[in-house]
């Protein structure tokens, strides 16, 4: 059958796609969030609305661009059916005898950015800070969300528990400040010293400055927390070293616009990851992948 | 509506589209597009950015939703035609931060431009042709090719490798065999064979071209063709070892041919097997070349096989001779401008791209400038000869023929 276009040759991909989404609503909106700092329950439930819908157009987004990936040659079938097969090639690659070599390309060459380092080291501290703050803030927001929804541990709930001033306030700030740094740099790079080799367009000035505006408005919010005091910011006030710096900027008596402060970050975190797969940072995710898969691939493979 | 069929691109390649991060660090070392023009789209980003931008006007989610969008075929022209432009030197594959394989990349693209019939070029379409109907890209007869022997017949005996069987199989490649002015490569190649007594043979007048300029220039089809006809004769002949002076041969045998066929001889570019047989004294370099010698390396060689040492060491062992590296060398070597299908299709664009190598040969004080490739040879000579430069231009194989 040529192309298989029918339906039964789509419908398991899209399948997929909805038990994806559905689990991550339901896990999403079935957190107690008793910690969270923000008290309005309306502006949460909006937050995690728009949360879900941000991570649909993201998985969409993501799905049609590797959708276009299978519309190559090299795979027979519809492009549906090649993209689960291709994941599931995929998955039995890594997960084979070749792990470890996997593993390693994927740190050296994806993570490390070995080969940018060699060529400029400013460029490559530039990425780094700003890959590996992104990368941070990932895995620290998956384990707090865990240890304090799922397993309450008291020590990441109690003002003075060690995990909260170390993993909540410090680890956060770094990760941040990480970011911080490297859009900073990125950010001078572009728009004043402008080397040649720089093309600014507008998708180039609009992920610099989307991710300046949430990184910048995450510490406000936290230094906002700080001047007002309120849950969660009484104390050990150095562990969020660039928080309590931002909180000299926002007066005590912004207390009142905390949540909607709060909401108005949280929509914007969302919104940045609904963007990704549409604009220039879609490389994040296709540059990983096409590097593991080069340095897997022998030349005869590659051939097929 | 012009429809941009995408099924002859790789799915890596698309992949490597959106790997891509824009950074231009490409640009810059491009030696067509940064250097010698800068023209943003004819750099890799530029081609990157606008293909891409091509195909998601018909296949991204937006042309799902809301229709496909038409791409004006004057801007696909223009594409296409900065798409020859391009050496497939390989420097923007070295000098990538993703890691994107680059030379795949054109040489798809090209395939794909060809599919959706706005290539090959003109320029392009006689040598197509000659290599189709004659087996060379110089529209010579077949019974000529193998007349390049008959200058060292005296000396050496150059065996019909299809007739009896010889233990290396030397592939000439067209432009050795039929250039006027190249054919010296070949004569020096088999002199240099016969003095050590390598048991050696050619395929004569039924050699076909490698099929280089069909892949380099997208006709994958026509290429797949002319390479299984050498494949069924390289398994006739059965050499161990087959033998290439021609780093375009080398690379279209080495890397090309085992994706079409098997091969089952290991391919070794004449740098690699000279060196050794100098390394085994089968070769003794007894007169001195006292010269001070810069060599290039041709991209095909070089970055594209990774063969950096063995010209250098054959240069090396040649008594007299001062080996002086030029600042861009090895990996990071100037493209001499001719590959590609560039010198052919936009000759002035080449000659502008070799002159930058003479001067960088020149700005060293080299008196002479060597290679191990036709083409590199071909175009850095012209460049040299047009700029009267005083670095003399000569094959690696002619420099070492001077010592034996």
């Amino acid at each position: 059958m040529p192309g298989e276009r029918y339906l039964k040759d789509r419908i398991g991909l899209y399948a997929l796609f909805c038990v994806v989404l559905l689990a991550f609503s339901v896990v999403l909106l079935l957190l107690p969030y008793e910690t969270v700092y923000v008290e309005s329950r309306e502006g949460l439930l909006v937050f995690l609305l728009v949360t879900i819908a941000c991570v649909f157009v993201f998985m969409l987004g993501t799905t049609y661009n590797a959708l276009i990936w299978m519309q190559g040659k090299g795979l027979v079938g519809a492009p549906e059916r090649r993209l689960l097969k291709a994941v599931g090639l995929a998955l039995r690659i890594t997960l084979s005898r070749r792990l470890w070599k996997t593993i390693r390309i994927f740190f050296r060459d994806a993570l490390y950015l070995s080969k940018l380092k060699g060529r400029s080291k400013t460029r490559w501290l530039m990425h780094l800070l700003i890959l590996g703050g992104f990368l941070l803030m990932f895995v620290l927001d998956l384990l707090v969300t865990f240890s304090l929804d799922i397993l309450r541990y008291q020590p990441m709930i109690d003002e003075e528990g060690w995990a909260k001033m170390w993993i909540r306030d410090f680890a956060f700030d770094l990760a941040g400040l990480m970011m911080l740094l490297g859009l900073s740099i990125a950010a001078f790079r572009r728009f004043v010293l402008k080397p040649k080799i720089v093309k600014t367009e507008l998708p180039d000035a609009v992920s610099i400055v989307f991710l300046l505006l949430i990184v910048l408005g995450g510490f406000y919010l936290e230094g906002m927390g700080i001047a007002a005091s309120i849950r969660g910011h009484t104390v050990n006030h150095e562990y969020s070293f660039v928080g309590y710096l931002f909180s000299f900027l926002a007066p005590s008596s912004v207390n009142e616009f905390y949540d909607e402060f709060w909401l108005v970050h949280g929509i914007m975190s969302a919104l940045f990851i609904a963007y990704i797969p549409f604009s220039k940072l879609f490389h994040m995710i296709a540059t990983p992948i096409a590097i593991g898969i080069d340095g897997m691939l022998t030349e005869e493979a590659r051939a097929r | 509506m012009r429809k941009l069929d995408i099924s002859t691109l790789d799915v890596l390649a698309l992949m490597r589209y959106d790997a891509c991060t824009r950074c231009g660090e490409c640009t810059s070392s491009c030696p067509t597009g940064g250097e010698a023009q800068d023209i943003e789209l004819v750099t890799p980003r530029g081609k990157i950015l606008r293909l891409r931008d091509f195909y998601r006007r018909q296949y991204g989610l937006r042309a799902k939703l809301l229709g496909p969008r038409d791409i004006p075929e004057e801007e696909l022209r223009e594409l296409t035609q900065r798409a020859y432009e391009c050496t497939i030197c390989g420097m923007c594959r070295t000098v990538c931060p993703a890691h994107l394989d680059t030379i795949e990349m054109w040489e798809n693209m090209r395939e794909c431009l060809v599919h959706n019939g706005l290539a090959p070029l003109s320029a392009h379409e006689q040598i197509i042709k000659s290599i189709e109907n004659y087996d060379n890209p110089w529209m010579q007869p077949r019974t000529q090719r193998s007349k390049w022997s008959k200058r060292i017949e005296k000396d050496v005996i150059v065996r019909d490798a299809l007739k009896q069987r010889c233990e290396v199989l030397y592939f000439v490649g067209c432009t050795a065999a039929y250039d006027p002015n190249i054919k010296a490569m070949a004569v020096n190649t088999a002199r240099a064979l016969g003095l050590a007594k390598v048991d050696f043979g050619t395929l004569g007048n039924d050699e076909g071209c490698c099929g280089s300029t069909l892949l380099r220039t997208g006709l994958r089809d026509s290429a797949k063709k002319t390479a299984l006809r050498n494949i069924a004769l390289f398994e006739k002949a059965g050499p161990q070892t087959i033998l290439t002076s021609c780093a375009g041969c080398f690379k279209t045998i080495r890397q090309d041919y085992p994706r079409i066929g098997k091969v089952t001889a290991d391919v070794v570019h004449v740098t690699s097997y000279v060196g050794e047989l100098i390394e085994r004294g089968k070769l003794n370099l007894n007169r001195r070349v006292d010269a001070k010698v810069t060599f290039h390396d041709p991209c095909h060689l070089g970055r594209h096989n990774k063969l950096y040492d063995p010209p250098r060491k054959v240069l090396e062992s040649i008594p007299g001779l001062k080996l002086v590296e030029m600042e861009r060398n090895r990996e990071e070597a100037r493209c001499c401008g001719a590959g590609g299908g560039v010198k052919t299709a936009f000759p002035e664009l080449a000659e502008k791209i070799s002159a930058l190598r003479v001067e960088d040969a020149e700005r060293i004080g080299a008196e002479i400038l060597t290679t191990s490739c036709p083409f590199c040879y071909q175009s850095l000579k012209q460049a040299a000869d047009a700029r009267q430069s005083k670095v003399k231009m000569l094959d690696l194989m002619e420099l070492l023929n001077l010592a034996l």
